[in-house]
């Protein structure tokens, strides 16, 4: 029973591969066929080439047959001379097909990875709650990177071909049983390059693992010195090592037994068909039905289809490995952003910045329930604090009104229209939100608050800073607004960091300011001077605060209190304080579990 | 600018020598096995190489004679030499990679033995993301040149020498003519290198931008759509993918240049071999047919093993490079070592710090010159009391912590517990006696079992049993998914970090240690697991001497004497309510909270 179910999913999985594979091909056509031209051209190039290459031998052959072996040294010369004139041909076509087929791959990476990062834009938040960054970056570099040996060798394969029909058919011609015997074993070429290369995949995706969990235990050990030697367990780690040494010496070590199968065999193949010629070509010389410049020619050839076995060998294992990267790539293009304009979609009409919540329900991907018929007005130019335990939801609001989601029942209303008809440019320049986990990009401080707003005026950068309580310290800043911060460049506390990301929400001069957890790593000491720059910024605007803090709590007009989605109590803060239990709860553990002393000292020190 | 780059890559001739003479004590042990596939690459080559001379015995010997015997010996030669070569070839790639690997996996296991022994101070100064780098991708960087290169690189230099040799056996006359060709042939080889190389360098800065670009694009996309700024930033993503494009593009025009090059080189050869044989042949200088044919399969051997080389050069360097990266830590000293009469450290006692003076510094040079972040610090802790250690970041308070656990020595003064100077014990005994529990819980990949017997890794069971009962911890334990057994993952990623805070305190439970070093948590828990978290802290802190630095006041509040230190001082010391009664720091301090979190 169980069996069968596993096999079904099995069957379902295996038709889900297929045609994300399909999707992949296509894909790739569709990239490429843009290209048409280059295509053609390192085609072309590939088979003048192809031409050239396999003219060489045979003028090769016909200067020994006809020149010196008969002592005609004026013929040898002529010949000669025809071999050189076909060889700068063949460079020329060589130059052609490899720039050809290079520009052809990059283009497409290019492309591909460009179109990616675009849909990646558009994507709503819901989709990038599901993926996360690192897969989407293995995406844009990994499985491009898959796609792009089996690009290069498609215009090079096809030259190959040509070039492979040509020399057989010239083999033939000249002698189709030694033709047969010759070429007899190069197929097996083919053959095990294609074997060896599916066979080398796992273990060395084996040994690429093995080699991670090897960086684990030296990343851990480094990362978690103090309690490696706190308790002495030196010993301890350095025998996990020492295993972990092992087992990445026994996938190296199957790695090399496949590869000490393979790599002398790539050489030996040639070398049977090179006997062959020589003893089956030998005794047909001698029996007077060949020539000795033929057998030359013949080992040329088979020297120059060695390569081409090779190639065909690993671009048939590749090229699962590419269709799957690139069906994985197809289905981030395919997905369709969730948060567009409606079919009609208008801006926003002037207004106060009045917000309704009308019955609104909520889960995040459909699940549990966030918000639950939820109620709430907030009227334009007021400032409303939200206070809850975590999980009630408060964040939650917040990201429905620039539609970051939009709501699975009721609607949310600003100004008297549904924020869903509303073009999403518009709305989202209307609604300015300061992130709980302050993301700054790594560009200098003036550019950072400016988001909004690159051509913003200094002027407007410097009030916004001013607003955010931020201009002090970013004047200390060793080049003052001109310095990178971000992940790559100067480190800004907890507390800067949102100080900037304030002036950010606030450059754009947004009708709904909301600002969700906006101020928690500001010194409690330092606050009170964002607290007076933020009561101008919420006048005659509306605000909704998500905060902790009783003193930041407090700027609020009124108080808003949440249990599982819902609203259980509203007031002035002093107004809850006095008669809600649940609410002074709710500040008191928040009081609890934040740090005070460093924080206040560093200020007192 | 992208030149100096290139340069850094480059060892001296000096730093290549060390290099050298390091890998070969490392493979001294491996010394029979290195002469063995020495000699079985040497014959393996000699046959590879007697093909093209049979070829030419045959047609000469053979067909231009009408000997049917002498070409049915040559063709019977060659399949010979041919399945030897089949043979061997098999046993050199096999021995080479099996020493090549277990040298890797020696180099491994002995830079990791090496880095353990470190001090505390060679961590604190290196960023964590080179040192791994320096076990992990530099190592990793060799076992490409291992897996790859090494055995063609050996069977490439003696092709291209054989071949050389074997061609002026058979016709010095036309060998000399045809060797006129290598010269260019590796001068444009060098000049495609040098090209290419820099090309390359270029290349790498351009993907690194764009790899950022694309990073933070992905990583900040809601703030992007928040503030509209999709269409800008896919712009600038677009820019740096066409630099990274363009870039590429120059590596492809390099080699455009190059590889036709190479391959009518190829083409003038045949031409030149079989015109000036011809002509010789004519002469008759002692070239024959078979002399041809031989010389034209020979051109492979000459040509193909000069291209492959100077490729190879590049991995050879960045291989070297990186080994000199690994001697390099192997060559690091250590601070902190366990003098050679060292004594085990008494049961109990009292801790001491005396007079105790400190500065961050690298040995020899200028050590403990650096600015001192503790002057002059002395204070007791009686056996069994709680001090907890207050101070703003920076203050000093973790770095007297550590001095506390030995994971620095003092400048000036001492430490002593039970009269003894930590420095003067066995560095077993002190991980035994004094044992600090970060503030994050730390959890190694492994299962909870495994993390918590770290510190004594010959437990029984019943002692864990015994330890997870002391703290009252049984049904928290019991209650992950698989219990001990449970898999914590890399960094302990499958448990909350309660949950990690939980079982790094049983662990402490476990070593028994009779002072505690705590450096308090600052991460937020569920109030349910805080809970849990405070009150297996007091069941482990019970009877035991705890040194405690607090981040919050409530903790100090609670401990039996407080230390306010600042600025690398010790400020005021005493009980909270003497300290709050004397008004001074702490006094304030405490003010100051109380207001905060009342209004």
């Amino acid at each position: 029973m169980a069996a069968r179910v596993d096999d079904e999913r099995d069957t379902t999985n295996g038709d889900h591969e297929r045609a994300a594979r399909r999707a992949g091909w296509r894909l790739m056509y569709g990239t490429v066929r843009p290209q048409m031209g280059w295509l053609l051209g390192g085609i072309g190039a590939g088979i003048v080439w192809a031409g050239a290459k396999i003219t060489v031998p045979l003028l090769a052959a016909a200067a020994i047959d006809q020149g010196i072996k008969t002592g005609d040294g004026t013929t040898t010369l002529i010949w000669v001379l025809l071999a050189v004139a076909v060889g700068v041909l063949q460079a020329l076509g060589t130059a052609g097909r490899r720039y050809c087929a290079f520009r052809i791959s990059l283009r497409t990476e290019a492309d591909l990875r460009h179109r990616l990062f675009a849909r990646l834009q558009q994507l709503h938040f819901a989709f990038h709650d599901r993926a996360q960054t690192g897969q989407l970056m293995a995406r844009a570099v990994t499985d491009i990177q898959q796609i792009e040996p089996v690009v290069i060798l498609i215009p090079l394969s096809i030259a190959s071909v040509v070039q492979l029909l040509a020399v057989a058919a010239i083999l033939f011609y000249t002698n189709w049983v030694l033709a047969v015997l010759a070429l007899g074993a190069l197929p097996l070429l083919n053959f095990s390059a294609q074997r060896f290369t599916r066979r080398i995949q796992p273990v060395s995706l084996h040994l690429q693992e093995e080699l991670a969990d090897l960086s684990g235990v030296v990343e851990e050990s480094v990362a978690g010195v103090r309690v490696v030697k706190g308790f002495g367990a030196e010993a301890t780690q350095r025998e996990k090592l020492r295993h972990e040494a092992e087992s990445v010496l026994d996938r190296s070590l199957a790695a090399a037994r496949l590869r000490a199968g393979f790599l002398p065999l790539v050489d030996f193949l040639p070398m049977l068909s090179l006997v062959v010629i020589l003893w089956y070509g030998g005794h047909q010389v001698l029996a007077g039905h060949m020539q000795v410049g033929q057998i030359v020619a013949f080992n040329f050839y088979i020297i120059m289809l060695i390569w081409p076995m090779r190639m065909f060998g690993m671009l048939l294992a590749q090229a699962s490995r590419a269709s799957a990267a690139a069906g994985r790539i197809d289905e981030i293009l395919v997905t369709e952003p969730e948060i567009k304009d409606r079919s009609g979609a208008r801006g926003l009409p002037e207004g106060p910045g009045e917000l309704r919540f009308e019955g609104v329900s909520f889960g995040y991907g459909g699940g549990r329930k966030v918000l639950d018929d939820l109620d709430l007005v907030i009227r334009g130019g007021e400032a409303v604090a939200l206070v809850g335990a975590t999980g009630s939801g408060k964040s939650t609001i917040a990201r429905l009104v620039p539609r970051f989601y939009d709501v699975d029942v009721g609607r949310v209303v600003l100004d008297g229209v549904d924020v869903r008809d509303v073009r999403v440019r518009d709305l989202r320049r209307s609604v300015g939100l300061v992130f709980e986990d302050t993301f700054l990009f790594s560009d200098t401080v003036r550019e950072n608050i400016s988001f909004a707003d690159p051509d913003a005026p200094m002027t407007a950068v410097e009030r916004a800073a001013d607003l955010a309580g931020a201009s002090g310290f970013i004047a200390a800043l060793p080049d003052g607004y001109d310095t990178v911060v971000g992940e790559q460049g100067f480190a800004l506390s907890g507390g800067q960091r949102q100080r900037i990301a304030i002036a950010r929400a606030v450059l754009a001069e947004p009708r709904v300011l909301i600002l969700d957890d906006a101020t928690s790593s500001v010194d409690p000491t330092k606050e009170h001077e964002i607290r007076a720059a933020l009561r101008e910024v919420m006048t005659g605007r509306t605000t909704l605060i998500i905060a902790h803090r009783p003193a930041t709590v407090a700027l609020a007009d009124r108080v808003v209190l949440l249990d599982a989605g819902r609203v259980i109590a509203e007031g002035t803060h002093e107004d809850l304080l006095a008669r809600s239990p649940e609410y002074r709860r709710v500040l008191a553990h928040a009081a609890d579990t934040q740090r005070d002393v460093t924080g206040e000292l560093e200020v007192a020190g | 600018m992208a030149a100096a780059e290139h340069h850094e890559e480059k060892l001296t001739r000096d730093e290549a020598r060390h290099v050298l003479r390091r890998s070969f004590s490392f493979l001294r042990p491996y010394r029979g096995s290195v002469i063995v596939a020495t000699v079985v690459l040497v014959l393996q080559t000699a046959c590879i190489l007697a093909g093209p001379a049979l070829v030419g015995y045959g047609i000469d010997a053979g067909l231009n004679k009408h000997d049917a015997g002498a070409l049915n010996l040559a063709a019977g030669l060659y399949l010979t030499v041919a399945l030897l070569a089949l043979i061997l070839g098999r046993q050199v790639v096999w021995l080479v990679s099996k020493i090549a690997e277990t040298f890797l996996r020696d180099l491994r296991v002995e830079a990791f033995r090496h880095l353990t022994t470190l001090g505390m101070d060679f961590f604190e100064r290196e960023k964590t993301g080179q040192l791994v780098a320096r076990m992990t991708s530099d190592i990793d960087a060799l076992q490409d040149l291992v897996s790859q290169g090494l055995v063609s690189m050996g069977q490439n230099a003696l092709l291209f020498f054989g071949a050389v040799v074997a061609i002026v056996v058979l016709s010095p006359l036309l060998a000399a003519c045809t060797l006129v060709l290598v010269p260019p042939l590796v001068w444009a080889s060098a000049w495609f290198r040098r090209e290419s190389n820099r090309a390359y360098l270029n290349v790498r800065d351009r993907i690194g931008v764009n790899l950022a670009t694309l990073q933070e694009g992905l990583a900040g996309v809601r703030v992007v759509q928040a503030f509209n700024r999709e269409r800008a930033w896919t712009r600038r993503f677009y820019d740096t993918n066409e630099a990274q494009f363009d870039a590429h593009m120059e590596t492809v025009r390099i080699a455009s240049k190059y590889f036709p090059a190479v391959e009518f080189t190829g083409v003038l050869g045949i031409a030149l071999i079989i015109g000036l044989g011809g002509l010789f042949h004519d002469m008759g200088w002692g070239v024959t047919v078979g002399t041809i044919a031989a010389f034209v399969l020979y051109l492979n051997n000459l040509f193909d093993p000069i291209q492959q080389l100077s490729q190879q050069y590049n991995t050879v360097q960045s291989a070297a490079a990186g080994l000199h990266k690994v001697f390099g830590l192997l060559d690091t000293s250590t601070h902190i070592d366990e003098r050679r009469d060292a004594v085990a450290l008494p049961e109990t006692g009292s801790l001491e710090v005396d007079h105790v003076s400190f500065a961050y510094g690298v040995r020899g040079e200028g050590e403990g010159q650096g600015e001192l972040v503790l002057h002059d610090v002395s204070l007791r802790v009686a056996p069994g009391e709680r001090l907890a250690l207050v101070g703003p970041t920076g203050a000093g308070k973790s770095t007297l912590a550590k001095l506390l656990v030995r994971f620095y020595d003092p400048r000036d003064g001492a430490v002593r517990f039970g009269g003894v100077d930590l420095r003067d014990t066995t560095l077993r005994s002190l991980r035994e006696r004094i044992i600090v529990v970060p503030q994050e819980g730390f959890l190694f990949a492994g299962t909870v079992r495994d993390n918590i017997r770290i510190g004594r890794p010959d437990a029984s069971d019943d002692d864990l049993d015994k330890a997870i009962d002391a703290l009252g911890l049984r049904e928290r334990i019991d209650g992950l998914p698989e219990g001990l057994d449970t898999e914590v993952r890399e960094r302990g990623s499958r448990l909350s970090a309660g949950e990690r805070q939980l079982v790094s305190l049983v662990r402490a439970a476990l070593a028994d240690p009779t002072v505690l070093v705590l450096d308090e948590a600052t991460s937020n828990l569920d109030p349910g697991t805080e809970r849990a978290v405070e009150q297996a802290l007091e069941h482990l802190t019970e009877g035991r001497t705890v040194v405690v630095v607090a981040h919050r006041l409530s903790t100090a509040a609670r401990a039996d004497r407080v230390a306010v230190v600042d600025d690398g001082q010790l400020v005021e010391i005493g009980s909270h309510d003497e300290l709050v009664a004397r008004g001074g720091r702490y006094a304030g301090l405490y003010a100051s909270w109380q207001a905060g979190h009342a209004a």
